[in-house]
């Protein structure tokens, strides 16, 4: 490389070369690092735009990364088996012919290539050393408290030197979990949030222990609701708008969708919820909302029908342990889809209660790659917008999605009679590799039959 | 109860273990006419005669070869080397001999023997009767290593160091042989490998040998004032160590400062830091610190010794650096 670098600066005349950074993707909205498990093509071989370069592993799943450009490899920057953060350049490409120099390689974390997304979604956390080794430091005490609470140390804003990690800053993320309900905000920020109606549960905080500053309310006042998109612009994909379209396509493509439509009259759950609701919200001060009804009696029907709960894994197809019921919140930055767990099991209070923190946390950008990654259904709704019915993608490696349109008063002929009651149209898409158009049909009908006799469904929840 | 210093309660030991065990003997350079260099053998030539307390010549091989042989052939010699730093002209019959011969004869032959020894700067002594190099016999598998630091473990262990069966390396310190402290006047043994919490607290274990333990007592009441509370241990015997009072307070209190007086590389702070990163590493909320002394020589000069010796001066930084690891 020095003698190629001295070649370059000895021909002076010659252009300036243009260097493509190959970067470690975002694989996951809050995947924050990734380990290169093997570089397919090595130093100095040809390479085409979309041919496979890497393979990157996190958290024991690989996956294959792309060529960003054609040319030649010109310099691997990052070795094999070393963790590093998301968006580190990971290598050089250079145009055939071209000279390389060491002074096109970029610093470390190019911020560059950091859009807004990942400004969002990248939580800011001062102990990702600069010098590009991603270790969380954290008192060993600190590390065993977190472990036994489930908590994870990039939520933990570390209150030490360099966001070192303190026993003490666990004890207080253990106790805010004890009572999410409570924000911490500055006086100023309440003031202005009250003044302005923002929810401060909205707000990710920038100060100690994650507390909302006034700063950080005026930032979420400035958020713009939508990108400006002028006509005749170019935009770079995001990094969560290349991984969204990098999985749908990859879906559509692999998978041979089918889809089924049928009618769900929602009166009896609709009337069910308002006589429960008022009590609900007085015992658990939880509002229950007819999502969690949905999803639960779609876990109900999963357990009738698991291998709707099933994933392809080459020749053989997984009924997976778990019946994790994922649903589709839509932000600004693209589609996410964090999964309630054990939906199966959990009464309604505990299914909503995992709603709200999961789409709340969502919106702040902190859900972990395990909550986006454990589902193995989803659903999809569409309820709020004037949309009848709609197909859906399914989300790999899941086999099945419902997709939930307006509810609507219709005209229905009963026993003869015509009478109003108001209607939903629930659709279904299954991979049909592994399921058959009688078994999915079976298994939307009998989701209408349990949508449609709460009382019976939701007896023992 | 009454109190006596730390050199009385040691004398106090031999007298009794003499007075009850006729093979009990006493050598060592200048112990008997003299009363040992710091009076831990007064009167007891007088009271026992040349054949059971004798002065021998400057010829530590020689003296502490002979009571190996003794203690072989059923004797219970206690030796005393005027300076731990004299140990190093006699360092094959302590580490080849005295404490290879029990392991050797596959257990037939025992050596029943107490060596004593003295460390601690501050006495002007400079650099060749100042060491504090009890390190060294902690490393050697065979030797018992004990520490006391008050006139009451002083007396309980000697007796124990004596009644015991294998070779003692019985360490005392210079700076403690004039210091007071209630002792019973009836005989009691104090158990090897049993440490003695010598204050109870909350927020920091120190584990203190020796002088250091006055040391860190004195400091943690400057501590309190601060509101910082501080749990002392004593281990009292460096071999056998008892690992789990500290391992206890270490997981009580999540804050580890160990305080010897040793030089700070390879001594037993250092020992007894890596025992808790094996072991207690999760509970560990902050560093562990050593305060020991330096890797130099020691002084002669007294400002610099003053300043060689780790004391109050050097625990206070330290114990305030740990409480910043909240």
């Amino acid at each position: 490389m020095i003698e190629k670098a001295l070649d370059s600066y000895n021909a002076g005349e010659e252009k300036e070369p243009v260097a493509t950074e190959v970067v470690l993707p975002m694989l996951g909205i809050t995947v924050e690092k990734g380990k290169i498990v093997e570089w397919v093509k090595k130093e100095g071989d040809p390479v085409e735009k979309g041919e496979i370069i890497f393979i990157v592993e996190v958290e024991k799943a690989t996956t294959e990364v792309e060529s960003p450009a054609s040319g030649i490899l010109a310099k691997i920057l990052v070795p094999e088996g070393v963790e590093v953060p998301v968006l580190t350049v990971v290598g050089i490409i250079t145009e055939p012919g071209e000279k390389f120099s060491e002074d096109a390689v970029p610093q470390a974390q190019s911020p560059s290539s950091v859009d807004s997304v990942t400004m969002v979604t990248s939580q800011e956390n001062a102990s990702m050393a600069a010098d590009g080794i991603d270790i969380i430091k954290a008192v060993p005490a600190a590390r065993r408290m977190a472990r036994e609470h489930d908590i994870h140390l990039r939520d933990i804003s570390g209150t030490g030197p360099e966001g070192l990690i303190f026993a003490r800053d666990v004890e207080t993320m253990i106790a805010r979990k004890a009572r999410p309900s409570e924000v911490r905000a500055s006086t100023l920020a309440r003031r202005l949030a009250e003044k302005e109606r923002v929810p401060l549960d909205e707000v990710t905080g920038s100060g100690v222990r994650d507390r909302i500053m006034r700063q950080d309310v005026q930032a979420f006042l400035k958020e713009p609701e939508t990108t400006e998109m002028p006509l005749g612009t170019v935009i770079p994909m995001s990094t969560v708008r290349r991984v969204i379209a990098r999985r749908m396509s990859e879906s559509a493509f692999t998978a041979p969708h089918i889809y089924f439509f049928t009618d769900a009259c929602l009166d009896p759950l609709l009337d069910f919820r308002s006589v429960v609701l008022p009590d609900l919200e007085k015992r658990f001060d939880i509002r229950v909302s007819i999502n969690d009804f949905v999803i639960k009696a779609v876990a109900l029907n999963i357990m009738d029908f698991p291998i709707l709960n099933a994933q392809v894994n080459g020749d053989e197809i997984h009924i997976m342990p778990e019946v994790n019921v994922g649903l589709a919140v839509a932000m600004p930055e693209g589609l996410i889809v964090p999964a309630i767990r054990n939906a199966d099991r959990s009464g309604l209070i505990n299914i909503a209660r995992q709603r709200i923190d999961l789409v709340q946390r969502a919106r702040q950008g902190k859900l972990t790659l395990e909550e986006m990654e454990r589902g193995t259904f989803t659903v999809s709704s569409l309820a709020q917008y004037d949309i009848t019915h709609f197909t859906a993608i399914l989300n790999p490696p899941q086999s099945g999605i419902l997709s939930i349109g307006k509810t609507d008063e219709k005209l229905v002929m009963e026993k003869g009679q015509v009478t109003v009651k108001r209607v939903a149209q629930i659709g279904l898409s299954v991979d049909h590799r592994i399921i058959d158009g009688a078994m999915a049909a079976d298994f939307l009908q009998n989701l209408k039959w349990k949508l449609e006799r709460p009382s019976s469904t939701f007896l023992t929840v | 109860m009454r109190e006596i210093t730390y050199a009385q309660a040691l004398n106090e030991a031999l007298k009794e273990c003499m007075k009850e065990d006729e093979r009990v003997v006493l050598l060592g350079e200048d112990i008997g006419r003299y009363g040992g260099i710091f009076q831990v053998s007064a009167g007891l030539l007088d009271e026992f005669g040349p054949k059971r307390v004798m002065d021998t010549p400057i010829s530590e091989a020689a003296f502490v070869g002979g009571c190996i042989g003794a203690a072989l052939t059923g004797m219970r010699p206690v030796v005393e080397i005027m300076f731990i730093d004299f140990t190093t002209v006699c360092m094959d019959m302590i580490i080849n001999q005295m404490a290879k011969m029990h392991y050797m004869f596959g257990g037939r032959g025992r050596v029943p023997m107490v060596l004593r020894v003295n460390i601690g700067a501050g006495r002007g002594a400079a650099a060749q009767h100042s060491q504090s190099f009890h390190a060294l016999f902690m490393h050697i598998p065979g030797l018992l290593v004990v520490t006391p630091s008050t006139p009451y473990d002083a007396k309980g262990l000697m007796i124990e160091a004596v009644k015991n069966d294998n070779p003692v390396i019985f360490v005392e310190h210079k700076k403690l042989y004039a210091e007071k402290g209630p002792v019973p006047e009836e005989s009691y043994r104090i158990p090897f490998g049993k440490a003695d919490v010598k204050r109870e607290g909350r927020d920091l274990t120190i584990v203190a040998t020796h002088a250091m333990v006055l040391r860190a007592l004195a400091i943690a009441e400057e501590a309190s004032k601060k509101g910082i509370d501080v749990e002392i241990i004593d281990p009292r015997t460096l071999t056998p160590l008892d690992r789990q009072t500290i391992f206890s307070s270490v997981k009580k209190t999540g804050r580890l400062l160990v305080a010897d007086e040793g030089h700070k590389t390879c001594g037993v702070a250092a020992e007894i830091s890596a025992m808790v990163a094996e072991e207690m590493i999760y509970f560990l909320k902050a560093p562990i610190l050593r305060v020991c002394s330096p890797d130099t020589p020691v002084p002669f000069s007294p400002p610099l010794e003053q300043a060689y010796i780790p004391d109050e001066k050097d625990l206070l930084p330290a114990i305030l650096h740990l409480m910043e690891y909240a």
